[in-house]
């Protein structure tokens, strides 16, 4: 037992519920909410370090053993994505602090903050099925509130969409534990692996595996994205900053846990779904990131994009695979939320996300400018920044396992990634910039921001340059991916 | 029992599910609502219906129904109100300033070119 | 670490410097800080040639050794050659830039930083055995050609420009990329070394052929070749030393490069062979005819690049047939082609150098570059034009320049392919040699139009706007050192042969030679009457003949070079905009906004997934046999439960379907009893009826549910989808409960839930401690609910929400919403007295039965809240603002915090999280009670719901 491990989760939910209480002093909402961020941060550090040192975690809830209790278990996975989550919370607070305005400060923006990365900590932590489902409830709802706080028209109307979507992703989601309980009698993931090993995953297990598929996608937007590019569009920058690289990737989590650690018995009916999932994901992504000349929707394809990748080594899913999938969920998440904050910066200095609206910003801000072309070629995967090792790897074992149409789908979407957003900053910093009224505010020029995008984008680097460091760790992560029993014997110590 | 249960929730999940894809609000709200209540239902039903005395502990019973079931969809009904609730406040909020409730009007994507 | 490595690193280390140097040195130019970088490299490999002529320089440092990536520098000949070409034309490029860029105060230290980014990137590539540090320096050329050509980004087409060599490259990159992953799969190594160790193992591989395909787009767009050859004109948009450095003599050479590299491993395959040469010599005609019609001396110079590049790539290719040999005598025959190609590789960086230089002089001058213009330069700047005449005369092949010596080469090499007995080649392969002397013809040609166009002609100033005069020396001194180099090399050719060229071949050529041989190079002015000689002599006549012809009708074809460079181009274009009008057209068609068409998008998915999983499945049995009875009652909720939900979608009242949807929720909670789930028909009972009120609250102010005038096909469409998935979830429901006979965890809590955890009523013992953590976290979700539906009726921004923004309030003024309930009824006031006080209390006690009879935190909460929502309804919102002078969102809070500090209380006790201890204690009134932690548990649930479900119907409620 290791009540560190709860830590993650009960930080942002204890500071959330202290900050409601603090609804009109924003001064303090901010530092709590930005020191509680950094702890967390602190926290994830010493967890992986607990990880690698003593392997896997685990806490049972109310000291009751597994299968019965509620059992909270941190792998290398899930303590590497903490980490990375946390270091994205934190860079999306303080975005906030000099973007998000009094308003909605006063209106519990932080706490909202706070409860949604507790939720996403709790779902990277939770060992049982049906813990997940309220963890992502605890996510969901907070989400609900933040993009559609503000309450403008693009937001109602978006909101409404998004919500009716996870509502009935949410459903399904019950639906599925539901089947498997009556299946399986069991909620526990590592039981539940167990007993699908027992039963045989042929049959109506199957099934259900499909059905936790469809609902998983729903959340990553693997496949099943519609509601995502709209959507993302609607809230200020820093929601859309936090949405773009937490919100689906915990999707991604679900998915890779139960097709690794559950459902890994007949891959020749689940993994040919994830592949076919995966290429046309890519395939929509890049087309959709090349349609419009508009800033925000641009970027809410690179999300989709991203997906589809993560998407191609889920469905390879050797250990090499977990392995590329591993480093490159960390790559994706830090620099889409770079990627987005830069964007809104972006938006904000220019007064609008029209492209055509936008020239010359680069003698203004060129900070931003060289930022974003770094984040771009960190996107495309261009070496030494963070996304090459993940990709070589991925795309790696794709050519390994033959899958040589994944392979070139993924290959042929980093070029669109290029394309798209090369073409944001050509069109955005380049040129002589159109004399006109500055059309908002002033954008945010604060150190503290610029510092953030700035440590930011140095992970991006570090990740590339030290990737040989970091894949010790991405190794044990995929190593356990790779091998259920290790979880399984860590959750079910008999 | 359960054959009869297992169609009622089809039947609730189909109702639902048509009112999801109706224009109006409303009726996608209550749409939701009947999901929930299926979905409630499917769990009972998927533990085996009747398969003891309500679980009470109580010297003079033997078995219980599964009580696990009742648990999970306790939870689930306490966080749909929530979501239902919000739901509600949302669409009537988006009513209030967008001025209809038929969400094919609500299509947007004018930010888009 | 080596030295090596060091070499390779200086230069990124000084374009950082330079970019922070903005500070100090303000006066400074800053081409002085970094001239010293090709210096010390230029040095540095001078001084490794005795050296590399013995045996290759390698030095490892790992990057990622696990993914068999690992920063190994092989400094061997090839590597030498294009490392001193890049330090020395750097150096050079350099020197010169500081006199052009004289005035360009502004930001020196960008160009200059991006200068040395590139001169180190190139260095990498020529440097690296890992194939993927290759391409990772490989990438950073591209990344600073693209900077460079941008230099002056204001302008559209520099934009142009950049965006276009950087998308051609980058692709090729790309290609190139996967072409190296697969050379990986095959062999299981990245090193270029290893990998030509085990050429035998691939050769015949099935992937060999992709993976060549790829490698050769990589190097094909990256040395311009034929068609991916378009983004290098435009590219002539930077400034011209970087055209001279990057776009002549070094960057474009990398695919040439990678062809001579990778021959070892690719030289088996004819495919190789064919490609190659075929590609090269397209594109060396091509690009020679083009260069005759160009009116702008840059554009002149680039297409003449691109042919002198295909030259090159079609000579690297004839000499790859040595790969196709059995016997070492007839290999050596053709390996003598790729002696031409790098004999000429290293010429033309000379001799192209020298001329871009020149052009820059006369822009520089004179302020034009366009042929139409200018003339009669000759005798305002005879310098310029001695280097400009030897550099044209290099390069149209006539002697005594390094240019004709390689000219000839290529001749006999593209002679002696005729001997290569493969697919009859004796017989048509005649027509090779006739193309190249065509080829050289035009070569001629652009070359004396060039020297003839800019010098010639008589000299009137009219034409100029700045008066032009002699370049400054500073400027002049680069162009006469390679013009002088071009004349050395003509003269004493055996220099280079045996110190660059020799050293060169063992790399290409590596299987020719037993260990420690060397190649033995002769390059000799006059091989006696050979039919070499007599095309060079007809390939003067007639070249002249024509530029004569040619200036007699006025240059007629000059001008014509726009209309010319049209069609590639225009596909690229079209390509773009096509293909982003394309996917605008697809995505805005799936994309539309309408949440319904994304929900049966799902929904179709969920079927289609679904149904097709189950009717691959084996076998599909239902069996009922453990099925419970079935009695009367049941049936008819049942039935009740049916006809409710059927009527919601066909009822158009809105009140109406309200109410049938409750109805619905009350027959479910009928259900929940007859099952023997009394917590769940509790607590069932209580939302719907809070659910139901806040419906209503709502939906006061929404417009009348109107008859949805919709299509037919709208409903049947709706209707099939319904159906379709009621009929799936329904079977896997059936599947599932059908034959298996696992037993379920919850024995244990029937079990143990009275002695490990003292509490009799088993669900409310998994609530609140076997699964707390869930109960904790719903209840959060219900708080979370709350603050959201505060903020939400609250919070009114109209802006796009990215500003800073304000609370609007004549906008809450205007909605106008009458007290939603507002009741004067006598009866009903007295009786809510009565009757809320018996909820409360009954609430209470619901509480603390909880952990053993029906009830809990939550049931005892939501019930106090509707007794508190009775009293709104029976007095008005405000009155229980008034009564209850409460912040339920504090209370919330306070809810919470207790729930979860209970959990965390554990701690103390180093105890799990949510460890519950209890014993049994008498208290007043309820007697004999057993409290447990969990109750304190309990107590934060049941406060935070009171707040939550107040804060959500006040907020409506009291919203106006």
């Amino acid at each position: 037992m290791n009540n560190l491990i709860v830590l993650p989760l009960l930080l942002p939910l204890l500071s959330a519920i202290i900050l409601v209480f603090l609804r009109k002093q924003v001064a303090v909402q901010r530092s709590i909410s930005g020191i509680s961020a950094l702890l967390n941060i602190v926290i994830a550090v010493i967890l992986v370090g607990q990880i690698q040192s003593d392997g896997i975690q685990t806490l049972y809830m109310g000291g009751w053993i597994p299968p019965y209790g509620i059992v909270f278990v941190a792998d290398m996975f899930a303590g590497l994505l903490i980490l990375t989550a946390s270091v994205v919370g934190a860079a999306c607070i303080f975005y906030s602090f000099s973007s998000i305005g009094e308003e909605r400060e006063r209106m519990y923006f932080y706490p909202l903050v706070q409860f949604l990365l507790a939720g996403v900590y709790g779902s990277f932590l939770t060992g049982d099925l049906f813990n997940l489902f309220v963890c992502f409830e605890v996510m969901l709802i907070s989400s609900y509130a933040l993009i559609v706080l503000g309450g403008s028209k693009r937001q109602l109307r978006e909101s409404i969409k998004y919500m009716l979507v996870n509502i009935l992703s949410s459903a399904l989601f019950v639906t599925a534990v539901a089947y498997l309980y009556g299946a399986l009698g069991t909620l526990n993931m590592a039981h539940l692996s167990q007993r699908v090993a027992e039963a045989g995953q042929g049959g109506m297990l199957n099934v259900i595996a499909i059905l936790l598929m469809i609902v998983f996608s729903l959340k990553a937007g693997l496949f099943l994205f519609f509601w995502l590019p709209g959507s993302y569009a609607a809230p200020p920058a820093a929601i859309r900053a936090l949405f773009a690289a937490l919100l689906t990737k915990v999707g991604v989590y679900a998915l890779v846990r139960t097709f690794s650690l559950i459902f890994y018995h007949d891959p020749a009916v689940t993994h040919t779904w994830l592949g076919w999932m995966a290429g046309a994901t890519m395939v929509l992504g890049s087309i959709g990131a090349i349609a419009y000349r508009n800033v925000s929707s641009i970027l809410n394809y690179q999300v989709v994009i991203g997906i589809g990748f993560i998407g191609l080594g889920l469905a390879i899913a050797t250990q090499a695979a977990w392995d590329g999938v591993v480093f490159y969920l960390m790559h994706d998440m830090l620099a889409k939320v770079l990627l987005f904050i830069l964007g809104g910066m972006l938006i904000t200095a220019a007064g609008t996300e029209k492209l055509l609206e936008i020239r010359g910003l680069i003698d203004r801000y060129p900070l931003i400018g060289w930022l974003f072309l770094g984040t771009t070629l960190a996107l495309v995967g261009i070496p030494p920044l963070s996304g090459f090792p993940g990709k070589v790897m991925l795309i790696r074992s794709a050519f390994q396992e033959q899958a040589f149409v994944l392979a070139a789908i993924g290959l042929i979407s980093s070029f669109f990634v290029l394309y798209s957003l090369i073409v944001v900053f050509k069109q955005a910093f380049w040129g002589s910039e159109l004399d006109q009224e500055p059309r908002t505010t002033v954008p945010p020029r604060s150190k503290l921001l610029n510092g953030t995008i700035l440590a930011v984008f140095a992970l991006l680097v570090f990740l590339g340059v030290n990737a040989e460091w970091v894949y010790e760790f991405v190794a044990q992560a995929g190593h356990v991916i790779a091998e259920p029993d290790l979880y399984i014997h860590a959750v079910m110590k008999e | 029992m359960e054959l009869v249960m297992a169609i009622t929730t089809g039947l609730l999940f189909a109702v639902a599910v048509y009112l999801i894809l109706s224009r109006s609000v409303l009726r996608i709200i209550l749409g939701t609502s009947l999901l929930t209540h299926g979905v409630h239902l499917l769990i009972m039903n998927m533990a085996g219906l009747k398969r003891g005395s309500a679980p009470l502990i109580s010297e003079d019973t033997m078995s219980y129904t599964d009580p696990l079931p009742q648990a999970l969809i306790l939870t689930s009904i306490v966080i749909n109100f929530g979501v239902t609730a919000f739901f509600l406040v949302l669409a009537y909020r988006a009513n209030q300033t967008l001025g209809t409730d038929d969400l094919e009007k609500l299509r947007g994507g004018d930010e888009n070119e | 670490m080596s030295l090596l490595h060091v070499a390779v690193f200086i230069p990124f280390l000084f374009s950082a410097g330079l970019l922070v140097s903005r500070k100090f040195l303000e006066s400074m130019h800053r081409g002085w800080l970094a001239l010293p970088v090709p210096i010390l490299l230029f040095v540095f490999f001078l001084w490794h040639i005795p050296q590399v002529q013995e045996t290759p320089i390698i030095h490892a440092a790992s990057w990622i050794p696990s993914l068999g990536i690992t920063i190994t520098f092989n400094l061997d000949g090839l590597s030498l050659l294009f490392a001193l070409l890049i330090s020395g034309i750097g150096l050079l490029v350099v020197l010169y830039s500081i006199y052009y860029l004289d005035e360009e105060k502004k930001d020196q230290q960008r160009f200059y930083a991006y200068l040395l980014l590139f001169m180190g990137a190139m260095l990498g590539v020529v440097l690296s055995d890992n194939l993927l540090v290759l391409y990772a320096f490989w990438e950073i050329t591209s990344i600073a050609s693209f900077l460079l050509i941008a230099y002056w980004y204001e302008r559209e087409r520099s934009q142009y420009g950049a965006l276009k060599s950087m998308l051609i490259t980058v692709f090729g990159g790309l290609a190139m990329f996967a072409g190296f992953i697969l050379l990986y799969v095959m062999t299981g190594t990245f090193s270029i070394r290893e990998i030509i160790s085990q050429v035998d193992n691939i050769t015949g591989h099935s992937l060999i052929l992709p993976a060549l395909i790829l490698v050769l787009l990589g190097a094909f767009t990256k040395s311009a070749q034929f068609p991916f050859h378009i983004w290098l004109p435009d590219a002539m948009e930077a400034p011209t030393p970087v055209s001279a450095y990057l776009h002549s003599a070094t960057m474009v050479k990398a695919g040439l490069y990678l062809v001579a590299r990778c021959s070892p491993i690719f030289a088996m395959q004819a495919q190789w062979f064919w490609i190659v040469s075929i590609g090269g010599l397209i594109t060396l005609i091509y690009g020679s005819l083009k260069a005759v019609r160009q009116t702008d001396l840059k554009a002149l110079l680039a297409y003449s690049t691109i042919s002198q590049l295909g030259l090159i790539m079609c000579l690297l290719g004839l000499g790859s047939a040595a790969g196709l040999q059995t016997s070492t005598a007839t290999s050596l025959f053709f390996a003598q082609a790729t002696t031409a190609g790098l004999f000429h590789l290293f010429n033309h960086a000379v001799f192209k150098g020298a001329l871009f230089m020149v052009v820059g002089i006369v822009d520089h001058e004179t302020g034009t570059r366009d042929l139409r213009k200018l003339g009669g330069l000759i005798r305002i700047m005879p310098v310029t034009f001695t280097i400009a005449s030897i550099g044209a005369f290099s390069m149209a092949g006539l002697p005594p320049f390094g240019g004709f010596l390689s000219k000839e080469m290529f001749f006999t090499s593209v002679l002696n392919i005729r001997e290569l007995n493969m697919w009859s080649l004796e017989s048509w392969g005649v027509l090779i040699p006739v193309l190249a002397w065509i080829a050289s013809v035009f070569t001629f040609m652009y070359s004396i139009i060039l020297l003839v166009r800019t010098f010639g002609g008589k000299y009137d100033k009219e034409r100029y706007h700045n008066k032009p005069h002699e370049a400054s020396i500073g400027l002049l001194v680069s162009p006469t050192v390679l013009a002088s180099l071009a004349l050395a090399i003509g003269l004493f050719p055996a220099l280079p042969a045996t110190w660059l060229i020799e050293p060169a071949m063992t790399s290409v050529h590596p299987h020719l030679l037993t260990p420690g041989e060397h190649f033995h190079i002769h390059i000799r002015m006059w091989h006696g009457w050979t039919t070499e000689v007599w095309m060079t002599a007809a390939l003067i006549a007639i070249g002249a003949l024509l530029v004569i012809l040619y200036k007699k009708r006025g240059w007629v074809l000059s001008g014509s070079g726009e209309k010319a460079r049209f069609t590639l181009n225009r596909l690229y274009d079209k390509t773009l905009e096509g293909s982003e009008y394309a996917s605008e057209k697809l995505t805005s068609l799936y994309m539309n906004g309408s949440i319904r068409q994304y929900l049966i998008y799902i929904f179709m998915f969920f079927v289609i997934a679904l149904s097709t999983t189950m009717l691959a499945l084996p076998v599909f049995t239902l069996d009922f046999s453990d099925h419970a009875p079935i009695d009367g009652y049941e049936l008819a909720a049942i039935v009740a439960l049916g006809l409710a939900a059927l009527a919601v979608p066909l009822s158009q009242n809105r009140i109406a379907s309200i109410l049938l949807t409750g109805a619905v929720g009350y027959m479910v909670t009928l259900l929940f009893v007859l099952f023997r789930a009394p917590d769940l028909a509790l607590t069932q009972l209580i939302v719907e009826t809070v659910s139901v009120v806040l419906f209503l609250l709502c939906f006061k102010h929404l417009p009348k549910l109107k008859k949805e005038n919709v299509k037919i096909s709208f409903k049947m469409t709706n209707a099939l989808i319904a159906a379709a998935v009621g009929i799936v979830v329904t079977f896997i429901a059936l599947g599932v409960s059908s034959g298996h006979d696992i037993k379920s965890i919850s024995d244990y809590f029937i079990k143990e839930s009275y002695h490990l955890a003292g509490g009799k009523n088993m669900v409310n013992v998994i609530l609140v401690d076997f699964r707390g953590f869930d109960t904790m976290l719903e209840v959060v979700v219900l708080g979370i609910a709350s603050l959201g539906i505060y903020a939400l009726v609250k919070l009114r921004v109209e802006d796009r929400g990215d500003q800073t923004s304000k609370l609007d309030t004549n906008r809450l003024a205007g909605f106008v919403g009458k007290r939603p309930f507002n009741s004067n009824d006598v009866i009903l006031m007295t009786a809510a007295r009565i009757i809320i006080f018996i909820i409360v209390l009954f609430s209470i006690n619901l509480f603390f039965a909880g952990h053993n009879a029906p009830g809990g935190g939550f049931i005892g909460g939501l019930l106090t809240a509707a007794a508190i929502i009775l009293f709104a309804i029976a007095f008005g919102m405000d009155a229980v603002k008034r009564v209850l002078p409460v912040n339920y969102r504090t209370m919330t809070g306070i809810g919470l915090l207790i729930a979860v500090l209970t959990g965390a209380g554990s701690f103390l006790f180093k105890a799990p999280f949510l460890s519950h201890s209890f014993g049994h204690f008498q208290l007043p009134i309820l007697g004999e009670t057993e409290l447990a932690t969990a109750v304190i548990f309990d107590l934060g649930v049941y406060l935070s719901v009171i707040g939550v479900t107040l804060t959500i119907i006040l907020s409506v409620g009291r919203e106006r």
